[in-house]
């Protein structure tokens, strides 16, 4: 049974290869991480899978669908969610309405110039329930352009919530951040897969962040895979001790 | 009729070459700074003031290399005193700003040289027919095709050939990188700017002498010059120069037919190549965007 | 740190203020053919101003609340014009039907260019607007034989309004007049007002914050900034439909760029970020440019040094600035 399938996808720019025919399986219900030092096409094998460009060759599969060429804005309605390393979110807007943007979206209502008194109160639920999962009610009515950091990012995983994603996919999720704030995102990530039962994949740096959380590791060098496994497996895997845990030390 | 055809494409050459001018400027400050200038048309009028003003006391090859030169130096003025403080901000403050600058330049040209049109007076030897049958062939609009040719092929061995140059192109695909590489941006787009200002300097001598002075002279030209650079693909100069040409000599040639679609043929052009070819003639594929 | 600070802050609201502004501002609106006189104003200006309010909170609803830039929206407003105007010269002596027909002609232009504009974004797309607008001014001017051309559509005069048996005759009456075109103002403003509290109007101001975020959300950016565009140029139009019904003509001038000029920097000079900045900023620019083309020749200077001082000391508009201050 596997959520999302990845079969020898590369990407190419110009000359250089970024992606080099790298394959991944995903379960329902797992937390994959992928590690590699910089520049080993974390990111931009991060992007293919959610869309944000095509692969130059290679298949995608979400849910047994065929997603290689879907857009992105397809592939979130068939069950993606995803969150960027520089947090991207609505600044001048409340956490509140930020979440509630998202609701909307996925419920089918952007495009609606009016809300009924029952779609409203839906919407709503769903706001608190991603409110009361990321920890924000207390923050609901600030600017979330004034929140700290760490709840910044929060709310930008709230908001991913407030699809009901099937997978979500979490870019660096505690880059630039101290350790206070690291405690706080690795805290809610592990909420949302050990209670909620989510389906996440993160890219991470943050070593103790990925050996902790994760129940299966990939790590990438110069686009290429370079190990699968069990944190225990990969911590013992002496190419990738050599390759990159030997150096990012 | 033969005569009528080449009467207006003799024109319509012309008319491009002025195009050519002012979108390249327009097309050069696009680029490297992000800004819409409305105001290009109003620093043409300008510089034909200018020659008008100094040719008494330069003479009239004086005023015509001094005029154009002045023109940029004002120029760079207006991006370092005003411009560049827009350049962090949205789109919405440049093109207001240099709306508001070409109001405030027309208006002076009004107040200091009135609003009636001036003669540019150019040498007699330019002035006289080349031929009785071809009557439109001056020496004057000869000189015209020469200096544009002249100047065009100038402007892009210096983008080619010279530093400051190969730095503008660079900056106009990736300025970051440019930038991340030590180059002084705020210079290079001052430069950059006064360069395009300075073209538009130089069509307002040219003009000039071809249909004299009036505080409006250059506002029929700067929209045709954006259309130009839609139709040639922004960000890239040849298009606007192919753009530019195009254009003239459409509109001379409708002309022939129809005396008021000159105009409208532009915009039906663009139109055409918008939804048949939306990154222009020689566009950009990431321009488009 | 006190976490119960008021849903939204006034830059993002998009509703139209508390209860108090409100009041005041229809207060104002009101009463404004009573006082008027007294500071030297007549019934047609203020009716222009409402008119150009209109029209700029229209292309607000796209520049300040979808973060989306049109420097063309006199072609809008034009069309709204000259849709009118064709409707009482040539057609039915009726001044809803006129105005119906300045919106569709107004919005069919909208839904067209847009659909050609709409896969642009930054300064290539205010580019194409002006572009387009540029087409329509030269369509009027040179179509003689149906638009009038440089002359203009004239020849026509409001019709008086028909309620049942009940007859408004706002042929002649500028006050009349003024509180029809301020009916009309007041349905748009609330349609409006209603938009911005929706899921759309919620959409919309997304793209304005983060239009990579929006995406990832769901949210087709491009069909959205269409969206956005056309109920900017409705709003628009419907403005220019009241224009022709005010000066009883319509001329390629009301779709010339200076007039798109004017409507941005009206929203601009006002606060774009504000639901009634746009209106603030109109009645400014529109008395300012009244007082001072009566005062001197230099005018043009005049209305240039505003442009140029409102985007280089007053980026956030008047009521960006008051807010500023006060907070």
């Amino acid at each position: 049974m596997t959520l999302l399938e990845v079969h020898g996808v590369t990407k190419t720019f110009g000359s250089l290869v970024a992606v080099n025919n790298v394959d991944l399986t995903v379960a329902p219900g797992e937390l994959r991480a992928i590690i590699g030092p910089n520049g080993a096409g974390k990111t931009t094998f991060f992007n293919l899978i959610t869309g944000f460009f095509p692969p130059s060759s290679g298949q995608i599969m979400l849910d047994g669908k065929d997603i290689t060429r879907a857009t992105a804005v397809q592939r979130i309605g068939m069950g993606m969610a995803r969150t960027f390393q520089i947090t991207q979110i609505f600044p001048e807007l409340t956490t509140r309405e930020n979440i509630q943007i998202a609701a909307e979206t996925a419920m089918g209502l952007r495009l609606r110039p009016w809300i009924g008194r029952a779609e409203r109160a839906a919407v709503a639920e769903r706001v608190d329930e991603s409110l009361v999962a990321s920890r924000l009610t207390e923050q609901a009515n600030r600017l979330v352009g004034e929140l700290s950091h760490g709840d910044q990012r929060s709310a930008e995983i709230a908001m991913a919530l407030a699809l009901k994603p099937r997978i979500l996919l979490l870019d660096e999720p505690t880059a630039g951040m101290g350790e206070q704030e690291t405690f706080q995102v690795a805290g809610l990530i592990r909420r949302l897969h050990k209670h909620t039962g989510y389906t996440i994949m993160l890219v991470e740096h943050d070593m103790r962040v990925v050996f902790n959380l994760a129940d299966r590791i990939m790590v990438l060098t110069e686009g290429t895979l370079l190990a699968e496994g069990t944190p225990q497996e990969i911590s013992e895997n002496p190419a990738v001790q050599a390759a990159y845990l030997g150096t990012a030390a | 009729m033969l005569t009528l055809v080449l009467f207006n494409l003799t024109n319509g050459i012309i008319l491009g070459l002025f195009y050519v001018l002012m979108a390249l400027g327009v097309s050069l400050i696009l680029n490297l700074s992000n800004v819409i200038n409305f105001a290009h048309g109003n620093f043409l009028a300008l510089g034909g003031y200018f020659a008008f003003s100094l040719a008494p006391y330069l003479g009239y090859w004086g005023a015509f290399i001094v005029a154009p030169i002045l023109v940029g130096v004002i120029g760079v003025i207006v991006e370092q005193t005003m411009i560049k403080r827009v350049y962090p901000r949205p789109h919405v403050y440049s093109l207001l700003l240099t709306f508001g600058l070409a109001f405030i330049i027309q208006d002076m040209c009004r107040t200091i040289w009135g609003v009636n049109g001036l003669p540019l007076s150019i040498p007699n030897a330019l002035n006289s027919p080349l031929s009785n049958q071809f009557f439109f062939l001056t020496g004057y609009r000869i000189f015209l095709v020469a200096v544009v040719i002249v100047a065009v092929a100038a402007l892009f061995a210096f983008l080619g050939f010279t530093r400051v140059g190969t730095r503008i192109r660079a900056g106009t695909f990736d300025l970051d990188t440019v930038s991340a590489l030590g180059i002084n941006i705020g210079l290079l787009r001052a430069l950059n700017f006064g360069l395009g200002i300075g073209l538009a300097g130089l069509a307002g001598v040219l003009a000039g002498g071809q249909i004299g002075l009036n505080p409006n002279m250059g506002d029929d030209l700067v929209l045709p010059s954006f259309i130009a650079i839609i139709i040639g693909g922004i960000g890239s100069l040849t298009g606007t120069l192919v753009g530019g040409l195009i254009i003239g000599i459409a509109s001379a040639v409708t002309s022939i037919w129809w005396s008021a679609g000159s105009e409208v043929i532009i915009y039906i052009m663009m139109v055409i190549i918008l939804v048949a070819r939306p990154r222009g003639i020689m566009g950009e594929e990431g321009m488009m965007t | 740190m006190s976490t119960t600070t008021a849903p939204g802050a006034m830059a993002a609201k998009p509703a139209a203020g508390g209860w108090l502004h409100l009041v005041v501002i229809w207060a104002v609106l009101i009463s404004a053919p009573a006082w008027m006189g007294y500071i030297g104003g007549y019934d047609a200006l203020a009716s222009q101003v409402l008119i150009f309010g209109l029209a700029a909170m229209g292309l607000n609803l796209l520049l300040g609340f979808t973060g989306v830039m049109s420097f063309g929206h006199a072609a809008y407003f034009g069309l709204g014009a000259y849709g009118a105007g064709f409707v009482l010269r040539y057609w039915v002596h009726s001044t809803p039907l006129a105005i119906l027909c300045g919106i569709l002609l107004g919005t069919v232009a909208g839904v067209t260019f847009g659909a050609l504009m709409m896969r642009r974004t930054g300064i290539y797309f205010a580019m194409l607007t002006i572009a387009f607008a540029q087409i329509c001014y030269y369509i009027a001017y040179s179509w003689n034989s149906v638009t009038g051309g440089y002359d203009g559509l004239r020849g026509f005069s409001r019709a008086p309004l028909h309620l049942g048996s009940y007859v408004i005759d706002i042929r002649g009456n500028g006050t009349l007049f003024y509180y029809f075109v301020l009916f009309v103002f007041a349905i748009c403003t609330g349609l409006m007002g209603l938009l911005l509290r929706s899921p759309l109007g919620r959409t919309m101001i997304a793209l304005r914050e983060n239009s990579q975020r929006a995406r990832f959300l769901g949210i087709p950016v491009e069909q959205h900034v269409w969206i956005a565009f056309i109920l900017s140029t409705f709003f628009t139009s419907v403005a220019g439909a009241l224009y022709a019904l005010l000066n009883n003509f319509a001329d390629p001038t009301a779709l010339y760029y200076v007039i798109s000029g004017n409507i941005v920097i009206m929203a601009v000079l006002g606060g774009m970020l504000s639901f009634w900045g746009p209106l603030l900023g109109a009645a400014v620019f529109v008395v300012l440019e009244n007082e001072i083309s009566s005062m001197t020749v230099n005018w043009m200077s005049f209305i240039g040094v505003i442009f140029v001082a409102v985007v280089l000391f007053f980026p956030r508009g008047l009521l960006g600035f008051l807010r500023r201050r006060s907070a």
